[in-house]
């Protein structure tokens, strides 16, 4: 299908799908069609030479490209990507995405910079500790060549964490920030003023390596929200950008921007719906999914109100009476929700910022403590400052802020490499405390895919040419049941046009009409043949209006999923299965896998009453779900697993997504947790020894600010070291499993 | 010795020629995807 690209040459739309820079237009669209590096190759022979700076990501299946009006119109790069079968979807910009991407490119140069200049610092420092300055004036040069360089490091480097302390302390609260600001002002400036002077110590290596390491530590800490949080806004990004509107029987293209309640929409087949609405004059299919999470096509009556983002997965167009548009629409609002609920500060977070408090007002205590000792025993003003500066440098808690970050990075980045995606840190720390599994059936346990079980005549022919007919009348349609007809009978002839009627398809051939659909659009309802459940899925095909047959489908469980969860309950863990299917079709499939414990024929408010049950026994819950049915299920949890091929809002509120539609994952996710656990216990229990081993002797003045620096580094670096150390659990998974 | 009266100078200029070098990097985005690169196989087309 070639669709009309035209719209995206106007000017308004333009702005609506990337962003100006310069003469031109930064464009980031999505490439459905790219799944390797070849398609990657063929998306950039396709641009050719006529755009800027292209950047692919095969994994993310983007593609950004900057572009200028003068080479080439926008719409004929657009018809050049599809016709190579890239199937090009442009991304709506998010002002949000834009703005993250700036952060962390400024959070990057950052790290960098203090980085380059902690190292620079260290060397010229290096000939003071040795001794090996030949001359005063070396020596000077030395320390201002420190200072020069600190600079950047302090000033630039470190600006958040002075900005941070102070809307701080204007708030009139503490936190982490406001010691880290104060240790850095204290190791800077007089240090700035003993180079000017050339008498006294100076701590320039200690206050870079201290930015250095703490703006890496946040870094970390950042990344992983951000990663997940911008695989929603991706999914969030894909609804409709144009829309055909018809006035008075004349079809034209408009920017979704200008529409207004009440416009009547025209939606092509295979189309998302770009606008809420009440469908009008014909029936239609769609697929929900983005909304829903339901992964079959809703079969909708003239007069039902429709979704924007829901797709027309129906043969024929669709048309639409548009209520509401833009940011009404329910797809805009859960987008919304989604944002918020990115930039929420978690649960765990705030509880480490309290007791941050404590331990804040501690070491700031200390340090007073400190001063006042040592001007007591009768020492200098500056030796006072050096025991201040070495108390406050010793107790920085950068091991400490480093050891959760860390450890959760880690194991973060290893599940991503395998195909888990952790969109919420926190659930890694949960994830060890588990001791119950539940999963859903459809979906779950069992494909998306549905497959033909039987096929049952009722007519004249016999049920390979039934099959072959009906196959032939689902030619070219995207639903799982055309999807389990055409793999059944692939050689079926495609020659044959179908249209939308009456709830299903029909078309003449052979001097016969044929028709296929949902029997609930028959007039003779049949009961169904022995051996087959009520639940199971069927169609009947009809000839001049005759039954010819029946053909019933089936759900086929997941291959690996006996496997993954005999691994669970061997852990052990208890495993329970919540069905909305029938009692049958549970039975055998728990008996399949060997659970004893299941529920059929689950409303979602049940499913949300039994977790309620098991937790208030006092268990720790992981669900494992797939779509909306299972949403208050996956919010309730106390961890919650995905797989994607569900709906985005399943994504969005799961805090584990199983990518490659395998199960796979889950015992993986389960053994990277208690790695991460027993990192950051071994990690906090080191930061804790040091600390209090290193205090003392900063309190008495014994212990050197560059020496105190220099132990610093190092145990946050065994920190960090220690957080990359993957577990024995884990390690017999690389071999074992493929995600 | 005196050498060290130009090379310290020098060295400096050189950081920040280096820092300035960085902080256009990452402006310009060339470490907004660190692992893109090791996912895309070697193309030996012509």
């Amino acid at each position: 299908m070639s669709r009309d690209w035209a719209a995206f040459d106007r000017a308004d739309l333009q702005s609506a799908v990337g962003q100006r820079r310069g003469n031109g237009l930064d464009v980031m669209i999505a490439l459905d069609g790219m799944h390797c590096a070849n398609c990657a190759a063929r998306a950039e022979r396709a641009l050719g030479t006529d755009t800027q700076d292209v950047r692919i990501n095969v994994a993310a299946r983007t593609l950004a490209f900057h572009w200028r009006p003068g080479d080439v119109q926008l719409s004929a790069l657009l018809k050049r990507l599809d016709d190579a079968g890239l199937a090009p979807q442009l991304l709506a910009r998010s002002d949000a995405d834009t703005a993250a991407v700036r952060e962390e490119r400024v959070a990057k140069a950052r790290i960098g910079v203090a980085i380059v200049c902690a190292m620079q610092v260290m060397m010229l420092a290096w000939p003071q500790y040795t001794g090996a300055v030949p001359d005063a004036g070396i020596a000077y040069l030395l320390r201002l060549a420190q200072w020069v360089i600190a600079t950047p490091a302090v000033i630039w480097a470190g600006a958040p964490f002075f900005i941070n302390a102070y809307r701080a302390l204007r708030q009139r609260q503490l936190d982490m920030d406001v010691p880290i600001a104060l240790a850095l002002a204290a190791a800077y400036l007089p240090s700035a003023w003993r180079s000017y002077t050339g008498s006294g110590e100076i701590y320039f290596d200690t206050a870079t390596m201290f930015v250095a390491l703490l703006a890496l530590g946040r870094w970390l800490e950042q990344r992983t929200r951000r990663l997940a949080g911008k695989r929603v806004r991706q999914l969030a990004g894909r609804r409709a950008l144009t829309a055909q509107r018809r006035v008075n029987g004349i079809v034209e293209s408009v920017p979704i921007t200008a529409l207004q309640a009440g416009d009547e929409l025209l939606v092509a087949a295979g189309d998302a719906l770009p606008a809420d609405g009440l469908l009008l004059e014909t029936e239609a299919d769609l697929d929900e999914a983005l909304l829903t999470g339901e992964s079959r096509p809703v079969h909708h009556s003239v007069g039902d109100t429709l979704l924007a983002g829901s797709l027309n997965v129906g043969a024929a167009p669709l048309i639409l009476r548009a209520e509401k548009v833009g940011t009404a629409t329910v797809l805009a609002q859960i987008t919304r929700l989604l944002d918020a609920a990115q930039t929420q500060k978690p649960r765990a977070q705030r509880v480490t910022d309290r007791i941050a408090r404590h331990f804040i007002t501690a070491v700031l205590g200390l340090a007073a403590f400190g001063i006042a000792l040592t001007l007591l025993r009768g020492k200098s003003g500056d030796a006072a400052l050096d025991v201040a500066l070495a108390v406050l440098v010793a107790s920085c808690p950068c091991a400490l802020s480093l050891a959760v970050p860390a450890a959760l990075a880690a194991a973060t980045s290893r599940l991503s490499a395998r195909g888990v995606l952790v969109s919420n840190a926190e659930a890694l720390l949960a994830l060890p405390k588990v001791d119950t599994v539940v999963f859903d059936k459809t979906g779950t346990l069992t494909e998306n895919a549905l497959q033909l079980s039987l096929i049952e005549p009722l007519g004249s022919r016999d049920a390979a040419s039934c099959l072959q007919l009906a196959a032939a009348l689902e030619q070219g349609q995207r639903h799982p049941i055309a999807k389990a007809l055409l793999r059944s009978a692939p050689n079926a002839p495609s020659d044959v046009i179908a249209a939308a009627e009456n709830g299903g398809l029909h078309a003449f051939f052979g001097g016969r009409q044929y028709w296929l659909g949902a029997p609930e659009h028959v007039p003779v309802q049949l009961p169904p043949p022995p051996g087959v459940n009520t639940g199971e899925t069927a169609i009947v095909l009809t000839e001049n209006g005759k039954p010819l047959a029946r053909f019933f489908f089936t759900a086929t469980l997941r291959p690996e999923a006996p496997k993954i969860v005999a691994e669970l309950q061997a852990q052990p863990l208890h495993v329970e299965i919540l069905s909305g299917d029938s009692a049958d079709a549970t039975r055998a499939l728990a008996g399949q896998i060997g659970v004893k414990t299941y529920a059929a024929r689950q409303t979602p408010v049940e499913k949300l009453a039994r977790l309620q049950a098991l937790q208030q026994q006092g268990r720790h819950v992981l669900a494992v779900g797939d779509g909306m049915n299972d949403a208050p299920l996956l919010a309730a949890a106390d961890v919650s697993a995905a797989l994607p091929d569900g709906s985005a809002l399943a994504q969005a509120r799961a805090d584990l997504l199983l990518l490659g539609n395998s199960l796979a994952g889950l015992p993986l996710a389960i053994a990277a947790a208690k790695t991460a656990a027993r990192r950051i216990h071994e990690n906090l229990l080191w930061a804790a020894v040091y600390n209090i081993a290193v205090l003392p002797l900063a309190l008495a003045g014994l212990l050197q600010p560059s020496l105190a620096a220099a132990g610093m580094s190092i145990s946050s670096l065994l920190v960090v070291l220690n957080a990359l150390r993957p577990g024995a659990a884990e390690r017999a998974f690389v071999t074992g499993v493929s995600v | 010795m005196t050498s060290l009266y130009l090379l310290i100078p020098l060295g400096v200029a050189t950081v920040f020629g280096a820092i300035g070098v960085f902080i256009w990097a990452a402006n310009s985005g060339q470490f907004d995807e660190l692992d893109a690169a090791s996912r895309r196989l070697p193309d030996n087309e012509p």
